[in-house]
């Protein structure tokens, strides 16, 4: 990828005590891409985070954004990023307008054009104070916080906690064309279905360690198949045991279910020149079964 | 089943109570330690209105004087205000911190919860009792002061009960507001109100009876330190405190609960009004978020507001008229007083205006009431904001950690300063009413050190707050070191030895110059705002250097 990088990290460790929450993260991500940042409860997602913002100091190893360190430089690097944290906090007592006054009276150059039309797209309620919204809706006032400065990167920590599916939706979109301007986002995330949806790569984090960064159709296509083949007679497992790629296999009578990594035209062939296949049904693979298998080795290991 | 409700309630107050009665033994301890060594005709020959006020019984020896002082006034305080600060969070507390509707889920109905409070707050108000009334037996024995003829059990049960009744008060009104702070500030304001106006209407001739409408009378006015327990008095508490706790079920099964809480100001209903809400949402609105110091400061506006009001009016205007009406013998028997004695209760010479403000205003209470702003204020800047998980996203902005702190130690100052000015203009009008003389300059000098020694106190929960981002030791710390250090300065001077040593307070540089008649002491203040300059500017390097908190 010839495109700049926008948020460097190298060796970047942080220890609390014995408690090792990140170890040694090494990550590029790109101007122009969205970086799902996967990984379970206490696995260092936002340690990672929070590190980037300067709000704790790594234990080693150092980070960048927009190649500024970002400890050296973290004020200047503060006027080209949004943040959402985890577990989003504002201040009750505040309207969302006045939050958003506020933030805005600290950070300079916000165009109010824009907080309209973000409130508008979020169909968010600016009126209230915010501890008398829902969380959800306490959420999009953090979400229209973040992105109402058109920053350059955005960092987001479980941004979409408490929204609605179709506001969701339209948060996905937004996060999609800050993309496609040319601008960075950081998204952590345990909604899979969201990071499969807008990310271009995702990184997946566990123990406090980087296990994978890939693209996520590379990820997709490593992926194990799950398919399910019906015959006219009752078939034999050793028939499908034979095909190289083929792991778990479960026979029924008539129908065989296997997950398979390989080419499908081996399996095809194969199978076909000892059965009359019926049906066929395949799917491909989605984040989730992905993400779980990471994380089964976890659970054997 | 009501086992654990009960065992939580009594866990998570164990440890304030025992903290209060502790700190209570000791001062019992070092009063009696000082009134053993000096010669008690001084109190003991006051005259009867000035011995009422400072709750010092007739006939009083060392035992009665240390126990009515120490336990008829901090005890008695103290133990009400652990009793009404359980029963304003028995109900008003779980639903404020949002915790009620997981509470509740359980197969426990709403007068089981309340009886489990009720049974913590009983058992924690007996346990404190008892340490005290433990001391009051333990103390004298180890100082070898006699203590015949003083009837501790049935003083310690009038505590007991006395407490219980603003408990159980506190409790009422929770159940039935659901909100904390109305149940615990009304109550606090029953108990402030009725102790003033039993210590004051026995002075009125004609009005004595009119204390028996406050319920601080039926504690010990019928003296059971002496005559035992008055079991009519005690009666009336406890009748009183069982309509309560009854009242308390009735209200709390009766009305919706609330879900976490967000105040409703003035502001607000200004906001909501279409007639005001132009002007409203400018001020509690832009203005208001405009600056971090101003959205500072405005967060503790109600706080600015009771301190200031209670400095200009009660401890300002009120005291001088009221000086005017005090017994004329009084003041010529102030000057019997030796002057070292005068020093431990805040220096001045009673048979003067000054003298006057200086014990009843400025002695105590100016400093406690700019200090409750400064640390409040200090100890939450930095600490409240990380407790509450704001400062992530407020330090997510283009301004450095510096600026913050800064921002913060400014919106501190401007508010010790407003309590300051209310206290000099309170004190200046009541010179004025009560035509006094007093000179304007050196009330201001007065109310100007005394603002700059609570704004050091201030500086020291800022660099605590900034250090630790604990908001508790943040509050904690500085109130035992103003504590330690004011009575460090009143009593070193005592002993000519030690008086040296008194410099090391920050109080010394406060009246020790009497800059009420000598006007301003400009070395003193630049010492103390000097102290302060440093804490503040050693907050900033302790922020800078650690890693936020995140509180689960």
């Amino acid at each position: 990828m010839t495109a700049q990088i926008t948020i460097h990290t190298e060796g970047l460790t942080k220890h609390y005590g014995d408690v090792r929450a990140l170890v040694d993260l090494d990550l590029d991500v790109y101007a122009g891409e969205v970086l799902g940042f996967l990984g379970p409860n206490g696995a260092g997602k936002t340690t990672a985070i929070r590190t980037l913002l300067d709000e704790i100091r790594p234990t080693a190893g150092r980070a960048e954004i927009l190649g500024m360190d970002t400890h050296e430089s973290a004020v200047e690097i503060r006027r080209h990023i949004g943040y959402v944290p985890g577990d989003l906090a504002l201040y009750p007592n505040l309207t969302g307008r006045d939050t958003l006054t506020y933030f805005a009276n600290l950070r300079g150059g916000v165009d109010w054009s824009h907080v309209d039309e973000l409130t508008r797209r979020l169909d968010a309620d600016l009126s209230k104070k915010v501890g008398d919204l829902s969380s959800g809706n306490r959420q999009k006032v953090g979400v229209i916080q973040a992105f109402m400065n058109r920053p350059d990167v955005l960092v987001m920590d479980e941004p979409s906690a408490g929204l609605d599916p179709l506001v969701q939706r339209e948060f996905q979109a937004m996060m999609r064309e800050v993309a496609a301007e040319g601008r960075t986002v950081f998204l952590s995330s345990h909604t899979l279905s969201e990071v499969q949806r807008v990310a271009d790569r995702v990184g997946i984090i566990r123990h406090g360690r980087l296990v994978a960064v890939e693209s996520v159709a590379d990820l997709r296509s490593k992926a194990m198949r799950r398919i399910e083949l019906e015959f006219d007679s009752p078939v034999e497992a050793s028939v499908f045991g034979a095909v190289p790629g083929v792991r778990e296999i479960t026979v029924e009578d008539h129908r065989a279910v296997l997950t398979y990594d390989g080419k499908m035209d081996v399996l095809l062939k194969t199978v076909a020149d000892r059965y009359d296949l019926v049906d066929i049904t395949t799917r491909e693979a989605d984040l989730e079964e992905i993400f779980l298998t990471y994380y089964r080795d976890e659970v054997n290991a | 089943m009501l086992a654990n409700v009960f065992t939580k309630s009594t866990w998570d107050r164990w440890r304030g109570t025992t903290i209060a009665v502790v700190s209570l033994t000791v001062m019992l301890l070092f009063a009696m330690a000082v009134y053993r060594d000096i010669d008690l005709a001084i109190y003991t020959d006051l005259p009867e209105a000035l011995r009422a006020m400072m709750n010092i019984p007739d006939g009083a020896d060392v035992g009665s004087l240390a126990i009515g002082v120490l336990y008829g006034l901090y005890g008695a305080f103290t133990l009400a205000a652990l009793a009404l600060s359980m029963g304003s969070a028995a109900i008003a507390g779980e639903e404020r911190r949002g915790t009620i509707g997981i509470l509740l889920a359980n197969p426990k109905s709403r007068t089981h919860v309340l009886a489990a409070k009720t049974a913590a707050m009983v058992l924690l108000i007996g346990a404190a009792t008892l340490v005290l009334w433990g001391a009051a037996h333990v103390v004298p024995a180890i100082l070898d002061v006699d203590m015949t003829g003083m009837r501790v059990g049935p003083y310690a049960f009038h505590l007991f009960v006395n407490a219980l009744f603003y408990g159980f008060l506190a409790m009422a009104i929770g159940a039935w507001t659901g909100s904390r702070p109305a149940a615990s500030g009304a109550t606090v304001a029953v108990m402030v109100v009725s102790y003033f106006a039993v210590s004051v209407f026995p002075l009125v001739e004609g009005w004595e009876n009119v204390a028996r409408a406050f319920p601080w009378y039926y504690f010990d006015r019928a003296n059971p330190v002496i005559n035992g327990v008055h079991w009519g008095h005690i009666g009336l508490l406890v009748a009183a405190s069982a309509i309560f706790l009854v009242a308390a079920a009735v209200g709390v099964n009766r009305r919706d609960l609330k879900d976490q809480e967000v105040g409703v100001t003035l502001i607000d209903r200004l906001r909501a009004n279409p007639m005001t809400q132009k002007v409203a949402d400018r001020l509690a609105g832009s203005t208001r978020v405009s600056r971090i110091w101003i959205k500072t400061a405005s967060e503790h506006q109600g706080l600015l507001l009771v301190t200031a009001l209670v400095m200009f009016f009660m401890m300002g205007v009120m005291m001088g008229p009221f000086y005017t009406l005090f017994d004329q013998t009084v003041l010529e028997f102030a000057d019997e007083f030796p002057e070292a004695i005068l020093a431990a209760v805040g220096g001045g010479d009673m048979s003067t205006a000054e003298g006057w403000y200086q014990v009843e205003t400025f002695g105590l209470m100016a400093p406690i009431a700019v200090m409750v702003v400064t640390v409040a204020i200090g100890a939450r800047a930095l600490a409240g904001e990380e407790a509450r998980r704001t400062m992530g996203l407020l330090l997510a902005n283009p301004i450095p950690r510096s600026r913050v702190v800064l921002e913060k130690a400014w919106a501190m100052t401007v508010y010790g300063l407003a309590v300051g000015l209310a206290t000099f203009a309170g004190v200046a009008a009541g010179s004025l009413l009560g035509r006094l003389g007093m000179d304007i300059g050196d009330i201001a000098a007065t109310s100007l050190l005394v603002t700059l020694l609570g704004l050091a106190f201030g500086g020291l929960a800022l660099s605590l707050s900034a250090a630790t981002g604990r908001v508790k030791i943040a509050v904690f710390a500085p109130i035992a070191a103003a504590l330690g250090f004011h009575l460090l300065n009143a009593f070193l001077p005592l002993n000519d030895s030690l008086a040296g040593y008194a410099r090391w307070s920050p109080f010394y540089y406060y009246l020790t110059s009497d800059p009420l008649t000598n006007g301003m002491h400009w070395g003193h203040g630049a010492v103390l705002a000097g102290l302060t300059v440093a804490l503040v500017g050693l907050s900033v390097v302790l922020f800078q250097r650690r890693d936020l908190r995140q509180p689960g």
